[in-house]
C-alpha cells in the first residue's frame, strides 16, 4: 500500500496577538517543555525495561492540559486522563512524583498501589483517573457540587477523549450536569484516535461541539494544539462559569503523536496526517509566537530546555534510588479506618 | 418508654432521618426519592422536613448516581443514594467495583458513601425487580454490605453504614418492607457493622442466613422443634462484609451441622462463602456435610407459583433441616 505523501503545511507566521502576556507564554511553555522531557525520559525507561506495565505519552496534545491547569484557579478541580501530564505538572505535581509514581515507589503519590496514567493529589484537586473511559465525569461533577454547597467558588475541568464520548458515562454525566447547573467544563481531547480506532467509527456529528445543544448547554471548539489561545478562552470560560455555574463542552482538536502506548506502532494512523499535526507541533508553535513576540530569545530558549532537563534528570536519578513498597504492607489502606 | 410498631420501611425513614438531623453532611438522592418520596416509600416526607436540598431527585442514571455520590464523598459529604431496584445497579456496578472501592486504597482518600438498595423476590417482581444481588457486592474489594432483617437493627445499622468511612451496600429486602414489624422504642443506639446475632437459640443444627430468609427459617425452626427433631439456631448474619466469623464459627462450633439460607443465586452465591468457611475453619466440628438451599441458577420467574418453587421458603428450609438432622 502507497501512502500519499504528506503534503507541506506551514505554520502561519505568528505575530504578537493582542492579550498574549510573555509570562503566561513562558510559564505554558516551560510545562510542556517539562513533561516532554519527563514523557521521553519515561519512555527510555520503559524500554530499557525498568518501568512495568506501560507508558502512554501525552506528545502532540501537551497545551490542551497545559492551558486548562492554568486557565483554573486554587480552588477548582481537575480530572486529569491518559495524555494530561501538563495537568499534573500544571497543578503543581513535581516531577520527583511522576518519576516515583511511574516506578512504582513507595514514596510516590500512589505508594505503588496504582501505576503510570493513574495519579493524582486530591488535596491538590487532581483525581487520580482510573482507565474506565468516562467514569471519572459524573466523580468530578460530584464533587465540584460538593464544594458549591460548602459555599466555595469552584469549577470543574474533566478530560476525556474523541473515544470516551461514546460511553455511557459521558452522557450520563454531562447530563447530570446540565440538570444541576454545575460548573464543569468537560474538555474534549480530539486526538483522532482512540487506540486504533479513528473518529470516524466513533461518531457520527460533524463536530463534537454539536452534542452540547442536545444537552441544553454551551459547546465550543478550539484548536488544541496553540496553549495560548486556549488558555485566554478558558481563562474567560472559567470566571463565566463562577459568576454563572453550568457545564459547557470544550472540543479540542489535536493530534495523538505516538501510539495509544509505547507498546504500539501506530502502523494504522495515516502518515500523512500525523505530518500535517508535526507541523503543529505545540511546543514550536509557542517558542514561534513567544520569539515573534520578542519574549523569548534563542538563548532563552536553550536554557529553559536545560533547567528543565537538569530537574528531570535529578528526579528520574532520585526516584530510581528509592525504595519499591514493602510487600509485608499488600492489604493496607483497603479500608479507612473509623 | 412507649413503643411504637415499626415496619422495615418505617425503620429505615428513621434511620434517614436522624442521620439528616444530626449530621449536615448527609444528604439523599436518587430516582423519585424527593416529594414522590421513592418507589417504596422510604425517603417519604424528607424532602419536606429537610428540604430539596438535602434530599433531591436524578435523572435516571445510576452510574452518575454513583459517580457524583464518590465525588461528593471525597469532598466531606455523606451521601446516601437510593436504588429504585438494586437490579438497576448493575448498568452502573463498574463505578462501584472501580472508583469507589477502589479509592482509598490508590489515594488514602476515603469515600463515605453509603447505596441502598431494594432487593429480593417474594412480591411477583418478574425477572427484573426481585434480583438478590449480595455475592455481587461482597466480591468487590474496598466495599461493605449490609443485610438487615428486622426493623430494630436496619435503622440501627444505617446509621452506622452511613457513618462508615467507607462505601457501604446496605440491602433491604422488599418483601420485608412491609411483613416484617416490630414495637419499637423511639431511642435506640447505632450497631456496629459485622456482628451477627443469634436470634433463636438452639443445639442441633444452625441456620446461616440473612435477609428475608431469616424469618423463613426462624419459622422452619419453631416447626422442626414441633416435629421433635432437635432444637435449631438462628444466626441471622445482618453484615455480610465484613463478615462476623467468631460468630459462624461458635455457632457450627455449638450445633455441628449447618444449613446455609439464601435466596440469591447458587453458584458463586454468599452461600458458597460461608461453606468455604465452615469447610476451612470448622470442618473438625461437623457431625454432617454442611448443606446450601438457595435460589436455582435462573432468572428470577414472575408467575407467584413459579416464584413461591423458586424460592426457599419455611417448608423447605423445614424438609432440609428434618435431613440434616437425620444424617
Amino acid at each position: 500500500m502507497t501512502r500519499k505523501p504528506a503534503k507541506a503545511r506551514t505554520t502561519p507566521a505568528p505575530r504578537r496577538r493582542p492579550g498574549d502576556d510573555p509570562q503566561h507564554g513562558r510559564a505554558l511553555l516551560r510545562c510542556r517543555l517539562l513533561t516532554r522531557l519527563t514523557e521521553d525520559r519515561l519512555v527510555r525507561l520503559y524500554h530499557q525495561g525498568r518501568i512495568s506495565g506501560g507508558v502512554y505519552t501525552s506528545r502532540g496534545q501537551e497545551a490542551i492540559g497545559a492551558a486548562t491547569a492554568a486557565a483554573g484557579g486554587p480552588d477548582d478541580l481537575y480530572a486529569p486522563l491518559i495524555r494530561d501530564m501538563t495537568v499534573h505538572i500544571g497543578r503543581g505535581e513535581p516531577v520527583l512524583d511522576i518519576f516515583r509514581h511511574y516506578l512504582g515507589r513507595v514514596t510516590g503519590p500512589m505508594k505503588g498501589r496504582d501505576g503510570n496514567v493513574h495519579y493524582g493529589c486530591l488535596a491538590r484537586g487532581v483525581y487520580p483517573m482510573i482507565s474506565h473511559l468516562g467514569a471519572m465525569l459524573p466523580v468530578v461533577t460530584g464533587a465540584v457540587l460538593a464544594r458549591r454547597r460548602q459555599g466555595r467558588p469552584t469549577v470543574g475541568f474533566a478530560y476525556l477523549g474523541d473515544g470516551a464520548t461514546s460511553t455511557g458515562d459521558f452522557h450520563e454525566a454531562v447530563n447530570f450536569a446540565a440538570v444541576f447547573d454545575a460548573p464543569v467544563i468537560f474538555v474534549i481531547e480530539n486526538n483522532q484516535f482512540a487506540y486504533s480506532t479513528p473518529t470516524a467509527r466513533q461518531f457520527r456529528c460533524a463536530n463534537l461541539a454539536d452534542r452540547a445543544a442536545g444537552y441544553g448547554i454551551e459547546g465550543l471548539a478550539a484548536d488544541g494544539n496553540e496553549a495560548l489561545d486556549l488558555f485566554q478562552l478558558t481563562r474567560g470560560l472559567v470566571e463565566r462559569l463562577r459568576a454563572r455555574p453550568r457545564p459547557v463542552l470544550l472540543v479540542c482538536d489535536t493530534m495523538r503523536m505516538r501510539g495509544h502506548g509505547e507498546h504500539d506502532d501506530f502502523a494504522y494512523v495515516p502518515r500523512d496526517l500525523l505530518a500535517r499535526y508535526a507541523a503543529r507541533d505545540p511546543l514550536d508553535l509557542a517558542r514561534a509566537r513567544l520569539s515573534a513576540a520578542g519574549a523569548l530569545t534563542a538563548a532563552a530558549a536553550a536554557r529553559l530546555e536545560q533547567e528543565c532537563l537538569a530537574e528531570v534528570d535529578a528526579a528520574c536519578q532520585q526516584a530510581l534510588a528509592e525504595p519499591p513498597p514493602d510487600p509485608a504492607t499488600l492489604t493496607e489502606g483497603v479500608y479507612a479506618a473509623d | 418508654m412507649p413503643l411504637t410498631e415499626t415496619t422495615l420501611v418505617d425503620a429505615i425513614r428513621q434511620g434517614l432521618r436522624r442521620l439528616l438531623r444530626e449530621r449536615p453532611e448527609v444528604l439523599l438522592f436518587g430516582e423519585d426519592i424527593g416529594a414522590f418520596g421513592g418507589a417504596f416509600k422510604a425517603t417519604l416526607g424528607l424532602q419536606e422536613e429537610f428540604g430539596a436540598d438535602r434530599v433531591f431527585d436524578t435523572p435516571i442514571c445510576e452510574s452518575a448516581i454513583f459517580g457524583a455520590a464518590i465525588g461528593m464523598a471525597t469532598q466531606g459529604l455523606r451521601p446516601i443514594v437510593e436504588l429504585q431496584f438494586v437490579d438497576f445497579g448493575m448498568t452502573a456496578v463498574h463505578q462501584l467495583l472501580n472508583n469507589a472501592g477502589t479509592m482509598h486504597y490508590r489515594t488514602g482518600v476515603a469515600v463515605p458513601m453509603t447505596v441502598r438498595a431494594p432487593c429480593g423476590g417474594g412480591i411477583s417482581g418478574g425477572p427484573f425487580h426481585s434480583e438478590e444481588l449480595e455475592a455481587f457486592f461482597c466480591h468487590m474489594p474496598g466495599l461493605k454490605v449490609v443485610y438487615p432483617a428486622f426493623p430494630a437493627d436496619a435503622r440501627a445499622l444505617l446509621v452506622s453504614a452511613a457513618l462508615d468511612p467507607n462505601p457501604v451496600i446496605f440491602l433491604e429486602n422488599k418483601y420485608l418492607y412491609r411483613h416484617v414489624k416490630e414495637w419499637l422504642p423511639d431511642d435506640w443506639e447505632p450497631i456496629p457493622l459485622g456482628e451477627a446475632q443469634v436470634c433463636r437459640p438452639g443445639n442441633d443444627a444452625v441456620v446461616l442466613t440473612y435477609g428475608a430468609m431469616v424469618h423463613e427459617a426462624l419459622r422452619a425452626a419453631e416447626q422442626v422443634e414441633q416435629d421433635g427433631a432437635g432444637t435449631v439456631m438462628v444466626l441471622d448474619l445482618r453484615t455480610l462484609k465484613p463478615l462476623d466469623t467468631d460468630a459462624v464459627l461458635a455457632a457450627v462450633a455449638a450445633t455441628n451441622r449447618a444449613l446455609i439460607v439464601h435466596e440469591g443465586w447458587r453458584t458463586g452465591g454468599f452461600g458458597a462463602e460461608l461453606a468455604a468457611l465452615v469447610a476451612e475453619r470448622a470442618f473438625h466440628l461437623l457431625d454432617a456435610p454442611v448443606v446450601r438451599l438457595t435460589a436455582p441458577d435462573m432468572p428470577v420467574p414472575f408467575a407467584p407459583e413459579l416464584e413461591k418453587a423458586y424460592r426457599p421458603g419455611a417448608d423447605s428450609i423445614r424438609a432440609a433441616l428434618l435431613d440434616l438432622l437425620e444424617y
